[in-house]
C-alpha cells in the first residue's frame, strides 16, 4: 500500500514540478519578449528618471548573450570537470586525486572579479576573458561531484561488473557513469547556477549579458534599469535550477 | 573439471594461500571452508582472475586459466557473491542478461534465456522481469544473483559466500534450491562458506582450509566420521557430531514398511499403526506417543516427512511434537512408509512399503 500512495504521491509533486517550471519559462520568455510594455509600470514606479527602460539594447539580444556565455563557458567546465574527475578515479591517474582538487578548490577561492583583472591583460576586453573567469569558477563543483558520484559506486556492484567479464570501459559507461550520473548533474546543476549569476559580472570588461543594464543602471543611478537586468538574471536562474531537478531525479534509481 | 596445482597467492611477503593443489570433478559441487582469513576467499577469486595467482596453476577442463583473455575467461565462469551485486540501475531481465548481452546473443535468445532461469528460480517472469533490484526481498535479489551466474550456461560456477546475508529461514530456503538447481543443471561449482552446516547441507566436496593451507580435502561424511586432525575435529565441532552426520543422511535412506490399522481394535494393538484416509494420505497414528502409548494421535502437517528430506529434519520433527514415527508421504501426499527411531540410530530402511492391516 504504503509503495503504491508513495508512488502516486511522487507523480503528482512531479506534476505540480512541471506546472511551475512551465509557468516560470512562460514569464521568462514573456519578459524578454515584451519588457517594452512595462514601460508605463516603471515610468508610474520612478516619476524622476527621464529613460525608466533600458533600451540601448533589446534584453532579447541581451538574453541570448547571457545565455551564451553561460553555455560556452559550462561546457569548458563540464568537459573539462567530468574529464579530470575520470581520470583521478581511474587507476592510472589515482596519485593526481589530491593535487587535482585543491587546483579545483584554488580556482573557486579567486572572486571572480580578479580572475577578470588577471584575464583582462592576457586576453584583451570582452567575451574571452569572461569565458576563462567563468570556466575556472565553475569547475570545482562539477569535479568534486565526479568524483563524488564515482565514490557511490558500491565496491560490490564493481566486482560484479568485472567478475561477469566486463572490461574498463564496459564497466564506466554502462556501470559507473549511470549510477553516478545523479550526482554529477548535481554538480553541473551548482555550476550552471553560479555562472548564470557571475556572467553578470561579465559586462565590466564589455561583454554583453544581461549584466549590461545592471552596470549601467548602478553607474547611472538608474535603479529601474538594475531591476529590468536582475528580475531577468533570477528568473534565468530559477527556471535552470527546476529544469536539472527535473534532470537529475531521472537518474535515481531507489536509493 | 577444476584443477588447483601448488596454487600460492603472497601479500607483502605473507603466503595468504600456500601451496593449495586439489581437484574437483565436473558436475560437483566442492565447498571452501575455513575460518576467516584462511584464504577461500582468495582462493575463489584466483579462478576467475579477481586476483592474480603468484605461483601454481589453474586449469579449467585443461585450459590454464592465465592464457585466456581476462574477460572471455570471466564469461565462461559465473560468478554470484554474498551482497548479489545486481545492478541498481538495471532491471532484473536486464541484470539476469548481462553475460549473454555482452557475448552478443540474439535478443529472442537472451528473452528466452532470461524466463527460463527466472522460472528455474520460482521467480514468475511476468511479475519480476521489470522490477528494479531495490524492489526484490533480500532471497528474491540473492536468487536473481545467482540466475545471472548461470545466464550464459558457464562451465564453471563460482560462489562467494552467497547466502551470508540473508536470514536464516531464506538461506535454508535458497540453500535447497540451489541442491535443486545443482542437480538438474550439473554444474561444476566452487563455493565458499564459514559455515559447516552449509557446507554439509550443500558440498559433494568439502576443502578445509587454515592458515592458507589446505587441511582436508574429503567427501562431507567422510570427513565427519574420519577428521584428518585436532584442527578439523575443532571446527566441524564435537557437540553435535551426530545431528551434523544426520544432515547428510535422507529419509529415503531409512524408511521402513509402514503398518495401517485395523478398523477395530485400536487399543489393543501391539505395535503402532497408520489410519489412512479415502485418498489414501495419512490421517492419524495409533500408538507411538511419548506420553501416551495407546492414544490416536491426528497427524499434523508439520510432522510429515517426504523421501527427500534430512533426517537431521525428521528427528527434529519427532521431538518436537513427542512421536516415535513419522509418516512418508509422496508428492500426493500419499503414505507411502514411515521413518522412525531405528532409522535415526543409523538402521537402514526396508526402502518402505504399506503392510495392510491384520
Amino acid at each position: 500500500m504504503s509503495v503504491a500512495a508513495n508512488r502516486t504521491g511522487r507523480l503528482r509533486r512531479a506534476a505540480a514540478g512541471n506546472l511551475t517550471l512551465a509557468l516560470l519559462a512562460l514569464l521568462l520568455v514573456g519578459l524578454t519578449l515584451g519588457m517594452g510594455q512595462l514601460e508605463p509600470l516603471f515610468r508610474a514606479l520612478f516619476p524622476d528618471l527621464s529613460q525608466p527602460l533600458y533600451s540601448r539594447d533589446s534584453f532579447l539580444n541581451l538574453m541570448l548573450a547571457h545565455i551564451g556565455l553561460v553555455l560556452v563557458s559550462s561546457l569548458i567546465s563540464v568537459s573539462v570537470g567530468v574529464a579530470a574527475g575520470l581520470f583521478v578515479t581511474r587507476p592510472a591517474g589515482r596519485e593526481f586525486e589530491p593535487m587535482v582538487s585543491s587546483l579545483a578548490a584554488i580556482g573557486q577561492t579567486f572572486p571572480p572579479a580578479a580572475v577578470l583583472a588577471i584575464a583582462v591583460p592576457l586576453a584583451g576586453f570582452g567575451f574571452t576573458p569572461t569565458i576563462i573567469a567563468l570556466s575556472l569558477y565553475g569547475l570545482l563543483p562539477v569535479i568534486q561531484n565526479t568524483i563524488a558520484g564515482l565514490g557511490t559506486v558500491p565496491a560490490s556492484t564493481r566486482e560484479a561488473a568485472r567478475g561477469n567479464g566486463m572490461s574498463a570501459l564496459q564497466i564506466l559507461w554502462r556501470v559507473e557513469l549511470p549510477l553516478a550520473m545523479r550526482v554529477i548533474i548535481a554538480g553541473i546543476r551548482v555550476s550552471v547556477i553560479i555562472n548564470i549569476g557571475t556572467a553578470t559580472i561579465g559586462s565590466t570588461v564589455g561583454a554583453k549579458s544581461l549584466g549590461t543594464p545592471l552596470i549601467a543602471g548602478l553607474v547611472g543611478n538608474n535603479l529601474a534599469y538594475v531591476i529590468q537586468g536582475a528580475l531577468l538574471v533570477g528568473l534565468l536562474a530559477i527556471v535552470t535550477d527546476l529544469a536539472f531537478e527535473r534532470l537529475e531525479r531521472r537518474y535515481s534509481f531507489g536509493g | 573439471m577444476i584443477e588447483l596445482q601448488g596454487l600460492t597467492k603472497t601479500y607483502a611477503g605473507k603466503r595468504v594461500v600456500d601451496d593449495v593443489s586439489l581437484t574437483l570433478q565436473s558436475g560437483e559441487f566442492g565447498v571452501l571452508i575455513g575460518p576467516s582469513g584462511c584464504g577461500k576467499s582468495t582462493t575463489l577469486k584466483m579462478i576467475n582472475r579477481l586476483i592474480p595467482l603468484s605461483e601454481g596453476r589453474i586449469l579449467i577442463n585443461g585450459d590454464d586459466v592465465t592464457q585466456l583473455p581476462v574477460e572471455q575467461l570471466r564469461r565462461r565462469i559465473g560468478y554470484a557473491i554474498q551482497s548479489t551485486g545486481l545492478f541498481p540501475h538495471w532491471s532484473v531481465a536486464r541484470n539476469v542478461a548481462t553475460v549473454p548481452q555482452l557475448l552478443k546473443w540474439p535478443k529472442a535468445r537472451i528473452d528466452d534465456r532470461v524466463d527460463e532461469l527466472m522460472t528455474l528460480f520460482q521467480l514468475d517472469p511476468a511479475e519480476f522481469r521489470d522490477k528494479y533490484p531495490h524492489q526484490l526481498s533480500g532471497g528474491q535479489a540473492q536468487r536473481v544473483g545467482v540466475a545471472r551466474a548461470l545466464a550464459a550456461d558457464p562451465e564453471v560456477l563460482l560462489m562467494d559466500e552467497p547466502f551470508g546475508a540473508v536470514d536464516p529461514l531464506t538461506r535454508e530456503t535458497l540453500q535447497a534450491e540451489m541442491r535443486r538447481v545443482h542437480a538438474k543443471t550439473g554444474k561444476t561449482i566452487v563455493f565458499v562458506t564459514h559455515d559447516m552446516d552449509e557446507a554439509l547441507a550443500l558440498a559433494t566436496r568439502i576443502a578445509l582450509l587454515n592458515g592458507g593451507r589446505l587441511v582436508q580435502y574429503e567427501r562431507p561424511i567422510e570427513m565427519l566420521v574420519d577428521p584428518a586432525d585436532d584442527f578439523v575435529r575443532e571446527f566441524i565441532g564435537q557437540a553435535d557430531l551426530g545431528l551434523k552426520l544426520l544432515s547428510r543422511r535422507f529419509v529415503h535412506q531409512y524408511q521402513r514398511r509402514a503398518r495401517l490399522a485395523p478398523e477395530t481394535g485400536l487399543e489393543r494393538l501391539d505395535e503402532h499403526a497408520w489410519l489412512v484416509d479415502a485418498e489414501g494420505r495419512p490421517s492419524a497414528l495409533a500408538g507411538a506417543r511419548l506420553d501416551d502409548a495407546d492414544a490416536i494421535t491426528r497427524v499434523k502437517p508439520e510432522w510429515i516427512a517426504t523421501p527427500e528430506m534430512s533426517m537431521k529434519e525428521a528427528l527434529s520433527r519427532m521431538v518436537w511434537y513427542r512421536v516415535t514415527a513419522l509418516p512418508v508421504v509422496d508428492r500426493e501426499g500419499r503414505l507411502i512408509a514411515e521413518v522412525g527411531m531405528p532409522g535415526v540410530m543409523g538402521i537402514e530402511g526396508d526402502g518402505g512399503a504399506i503392510e495392510a492391516a491384520p
